[in-house]
């Protein structure tokens, strides 16, 4: 395992919900496959798997995926295993990072039934709830409906899961009330965002090319916004997630108020090493740590050339 | 995933498709295996966004080359730059018998690409092998050159057979393997073709998001119901495993 700290002399560290994260990056949930962890190790602060529900689903007929303008749209439909055969697997993705487990159901008893699945497991370091897929008929995005869906499920899971930490990842529509719901149910930590609602439509075929979520660089700013007002309205910590490409942007996303930022969709396009790369020669230049860049716009007033009024 | 920058070497317009040679020492290659590639640099790389699929063409351990169609802004951009991106070998190619008897090998369009070297390979085993190719129309057909004693057929009739890659054949059920690359349709009916007493092997072209099997995009179904990766469990398929 590369400690890098010992050979940039930059602290990459973060802690989130109580855990140690050697770096501030984690995969996205669904974008990091058992085949390719060999291409990450040293990147990641902890490890988060493909969204795991209480039976094997099959997905969405193809055509699941369609590129946009920095971008793509996909409606991959939370192809799965199902959670037994999940967790059977599950030690392939021990890189000596905390693991992170995504999952999804469609009714808050699923949600809280597969909590509890995890709950004494002890190779699991903390549950992501997938409120937010927008490619299921039912649960996903539904849960995310308003304050009171998300409450009902977070509350349940919370019960189910007493010595984990939670996180609720959520969509950017409504997200701010979502949150606060999130965090009063008993959220650990949030999530924001997923994939954004979109549509891709194939004009000589005269017909819906692919009717999923967009990720990418097309969301970033999107993703950024949703992220510094959660963050300015919640106490639990934010993970940043949206489009997030380079060491810059994951920069910008913990100033924006996270405390650790997933990396999902750019690492189809971009060895996510390179983006660590790219952080920590922020961090070098900017002589700071990464856990000091959290929410550092907050406290820093626009800068006066003289004699100014505000 | 990582992209290795590559200079383009040799660039050769044939009919509708270009013909790309790179220099790639990263061996072995099995024939049907693919190759993620895109115009070079990072940020212009974000938009268009994913890199692209393409097998193989051909390998001889110090150049590779890659055969494919102008279809958007993508692979209009791979058309143009000096410099390209590629991450490569991919997938899971081709399996070559010895001892199955002659082999039919049968590409459709752009579907022609891997079987210039596994032809090559094919050769090389001292498998004997005919050679079907059907294109859409004669300037599409150009490519046929490159595959001596192959047997062509275009869609408009504008060069060899009137028809389908299938039409010119009578029968594929003496071969003893059945290699296949292009349009599902058409692999459906080379499927239905070949009958169940061969080795039947389809390549199938489907879209990609990542290539390395992390975004699950590519995946085609198969028989007794759910859907495969075509990245990582093909994108070589025994015909019985899917399930059209």
């Amino acid at each position: 395992m590369v400690v890098r700290e010992q050979k940039t002399g930059v602290d990459l560290a973060v802690e989130l919900c109580g855990l140690m994260l050697r770096t501030p990056l984690i995969p996205a949930s669904g974008t990091l496959s058992r085949e390719a962890l060999g291409e990450v190790e040293g990147v990641y602060g902890a490890m988060l798997p493909k969204t795991a529900t209480p039976v094997a689903r099959a997905g969405n007929p193809p055509p699941r995926v369609a590129e946009t303008p920095a971008g793509m749209v996909n409606s991959i439909g939370l192809q799965n295993p199902g959670v037994e055969v999940f967790l059977r697997d599950l030690d392939a993705f021990d890189l000596g990072v905390p693991i992170f487990i995504s999952v999804a159901g469609d009714t808050v008893a699923e949600f809280a039934s597969l909590c509890e699945r995890l709950a004494d497991d002890e190779r699991i370091c903390a549950v992501e709830l997938n409120l937010s897929c927008p490619n299921v008929e039912c649960g996903g995005l539904a849960f995310c409906a308003g304050p009171a869906s998300v409450e009902e499920v977070v509350a349940a899971c919370r019960a189910a899961v007493s010595d984990k930490p939670i996180l609720a990842k959520l969509t950017n529509g409504g997200v701010v009330e979502n949150a606060r719901a999130a965090e009063a149910a008993g959220a650990d930590a949030l999530t924001v965002i997923n994939t954004l609602p979109a549509l891709t439509v194939d004009a000589r075929m005269r017909k819906v090319l692919v009717k999923g979520g967009l990720s990418g660089p097309a969301i970033k700013p999107v993703a950024l916004r949703a992220v510094y007002d959660v963050s300015g309205v919640v106490r639990v910590p934010v993970v940043g997630s949206g489009g997030v490409t380079s060491g810059t942007d994951v920069a910008e996303f913990m100033l924006a108020g996270a405390t650790a930022v997933q990396v999902g969709t750019a690492s189809f396009v971009r060895d996510p090493y390179e983006i660590l790369d790219e952080f920590t020669v922020y961090l070098k230049e900017s002589t700071l740590s990464a856990k000091e860049l959290t929410g550092a716009l907050r406290g820093v007033r626009p800068v006066l050339t003289g004699g100014e009024d505000i | 995933m990582k992209f290795y920058k590559v200079e383009v070497e040799e660039r050769e317009e044939l009919g509708s498709y270009t013909l790309l040679r790179y220099r790639w020492s990263d061996g072995p290659v099995e024939p049907g295996q693919f190759v993620m590639a895109r115009a070079a640099g990072y940020p212009e790389t974000l938009d268009p966004f994913l890199a692209r699929p393409f097998s193989f063409y051909d390998y001889d351990g110090e150049m590779a080359s890659l055969l494919f169609e102008v279809r958007g802004r993508g692979t209009a951009l791979l058309d143009l730059a000096p410099t390209i991106e590629v991450t490569a070998p991919l997938g899971k190619g081709f399996r070559i018998e010895p001892g199955l008897g002659r082999a039919a090998l049968l590409g459709g369009g752009i579907g022609v690409a891997p079987l210039k070297i596994l032809g090559r390979r094919l050769d090389a085993a001292g498998v004997p092998h005919d050679v079907f190719l059907g294109f859409a129309d004669a300037r599409s057909a150009v490519v046929a050159r490159e595959f001596q004693g192959a047997e062509v057929a275009t869609m408009d009739g504008s060069e060899g057979t009137h028809g389908t890659v299938l039409d010119p054949i009578d029968t594929l059920e003496d071969y003893g393997a059945v290699y296949s690359c292009g349009p599902n349709p058409m692999l459906a009916a080379v499927k239905l073709a070949a009958g169940e007493n061969s080795l039947c092997q389809l390549s199938v072209e489907e879209r990609m998001g990542c290539g390395n099997g992390s975004c699950n995009g590519c995946v085609v179904p198969v028989r007794g119901g759910g859907y495969i990766r075509s990245c990582i469990e093909g994108p070589v398929f025994r015909a019985e495993v899917l399930a059209w």
